[in-house]
Order: structure tokens, then sequence, then C-alpha cells
């Protein structure tokens, strides 16, 4: 099974979008492999991915359900800098860790690192992130941007689930130095 | 033998996005990885002033120790002031 989700994985864009409904690539690769979702609900990967699919998996191919979005060609988010007001709204929606900045400081998009999913556009409280397409060739290639992404997000979830067993664990501390032990009479 | 943290150090302007990929010797500092990674030389803007450094869009100190996998940033200053901003958008 778990050979069957990396797999499937393998073949996803990593724009770890959400677009199919699950929170990121690897969830609905475990979807898919678990019959729980259809192959045709990613549209980063369009067409070609969902042919990518179906022969990894035995099945005919199916054209995208609109109803999880439309094929767009290759953008990347930029920020428009006399808006941005440094409230990291952005860096905490991006999957991929491509926006650098922190709070009252400057943001900025790190083009070669962002895969286009637009999660950190409806968060900005100013309007200041438009999408651009990419035009023409940017340097890497399809596979080698989607292992950098795959790369990014995985080293992201493993950071976030560290803070927050951090977090739990000194929580935990402050509450067990609250309740102080009964005074034995 | 100590061990050898692998940190990238990043700066980013609209036009043009460094990420420079490095292993220092354990323990290290963001001013360790600061110096190590020459990115004061390459970018005239950062030479010889006081940085505002973070790590994964968290301000933090120059003093600061390093964990493996660490991405050390230099931010730059807003343009407007969160205040200013919003007055510049209430008048328009």
């Amino acid at each position: 099974m778990q050979l069957l989700i990396e797999q499937i994985n393998s073949l996803l864009p990593q724009t770890q979008c959400g677009q199919c409904g699950f929170k990121g690539c690897r969830p609905y690769a475990k979807a898919i492999a678990e019959n729980k979702a259809d192959i045709n609900q990613c549209p980063p990967g369009g067409g070609d991915g969902i042919a990518a699919l179906a022969e990894l998996l035995g099945v005919s191919p199916k054209p995208l359900n609109p109803a999880f979005g439309t094929h767009k060609p290759k953008q990347v988010a930029f920020i428009i800098e006399q808006d941005c007001i440094g409230c990291v709204k952005c860096i905490a929606a991006c999957p991929v860790d491509a926006i650098l900045g922190a709070a009252k400081f400057m943001h900025t998009v790190i083009a070669a690192e962002c895969t286009g999913c637009e999660l950190c556009v409806a968060p900005c409280p100013v309007d200041c992130i438009v999408m651009q397409i990419v035009d023409g060739p940017d340097g890497a290639s399809k596979p080698e941007r989607a292992a950098l992404a795959k790369r990014r997000y995985e080293a992201r979830e493993s950071r976030k689930a560290q803070e927050a067993a951090e977090k739990m664990e000194k929580a935990q501390l402050k509450k067990a130095a609250l309740i102080k032990p009964k005074p034995t009479v | 033998m100590s061990e050898l943290l692998a940190i990238e150090v990043a700066y980013a302007t609209p036009g043009r996005q460094t990420l420079i990929a490095l292993e220092l010797p354990a323990p290290a500092t963001v001013a360790d990885a600061i110096r190590a990674s020459g990115i004061q030389s390459r970018f005239p803007e950062l030479a010889n002033k006081l940085l505002d450094v973070g790590i994964f869009g968290r301000a933090t100190t120059m003093a600061h120790p390093l964990k493996a996998g660490d991405r050390i940033e230099i931010y730059r200053p807003l343009i407007h002031n969160p205040k200013e901003a919003r007055r510049i958008r209430a008048a328009k």
C-alpha cells in the first residue's frame, strides 16, 4: 500500500493546492490508493496527469472533473510591495515555504519555489498578491520542480509536526506546574 | 568529528531570489551561517550593515543556534508601515 501511495504521489504535480479536496498531493495519492477518490480530481496535473495515473492503475483515462477546477498554464505568485503590510498570513498559507518574510518585514515570493497553488492569494488582507503566468522555459523542468516542491512540502510538514509536539509538551508542563500535588495532611 | 548541519541562507528581492545551501559544523549560529554563505559580498545593499534575520518566517537574533534544515532568512523593510499603508488605502 505504501509503495502504491508513493507511486501515485510521484505522478502528481506536487502543487499542494488542495483543489482535489485533500490537503496536498500525498493525501490525495493516499485517497486514490484507498479507492476513496477518483483519478480526475487534479486540475494542475490536467489530462497528462490523469493519463499517467490511469496507466499506473490499469484503468481507462477520463476527462478532468470540472467540479475540482480547470487546468491553467503555469503561474507563480507575485507580491505588490507597495501594498504589503508584513502580516505573515501568506507565509502561513504557503505549503512549500516559497515566501520569504517575517512579521512587519517585506514578504517576497521565491519564484523558483512557487508551485502556483494560489493558496496565498485569499488570506492576504490587502489583496497584494497577484498570479503571473510564467511564459517560456523558466530553468527547471516539470519533474525537477515537482521533486523540489515535494521535498519542501515534506520538510514543512515535519517541521510543523515537531512544532506542534513541542507546543503540546510545553502546555503539559505548564499545566502540571499549575496543578500542585495536594499537601498530605 | 562534529555533526554537519545542512542549512540554507536566503535573501529575496522581487526580481531575484537567492538561496545558498551550506553545511556547517554544529554548533553554529545565524551569524555563522551568514558569514559562511558570503551573501553580504554578493549583495552590496547587505554589506556592512546590521541585518534583520529570521528562520522560516520568524525574526530571530544573530546569536540564535541553528538546527539542521533551517532556512536563515535576511529580511527587507516594508515600503510603508502598516498604519501609513492603511491611511493610504482609506484615502483611495
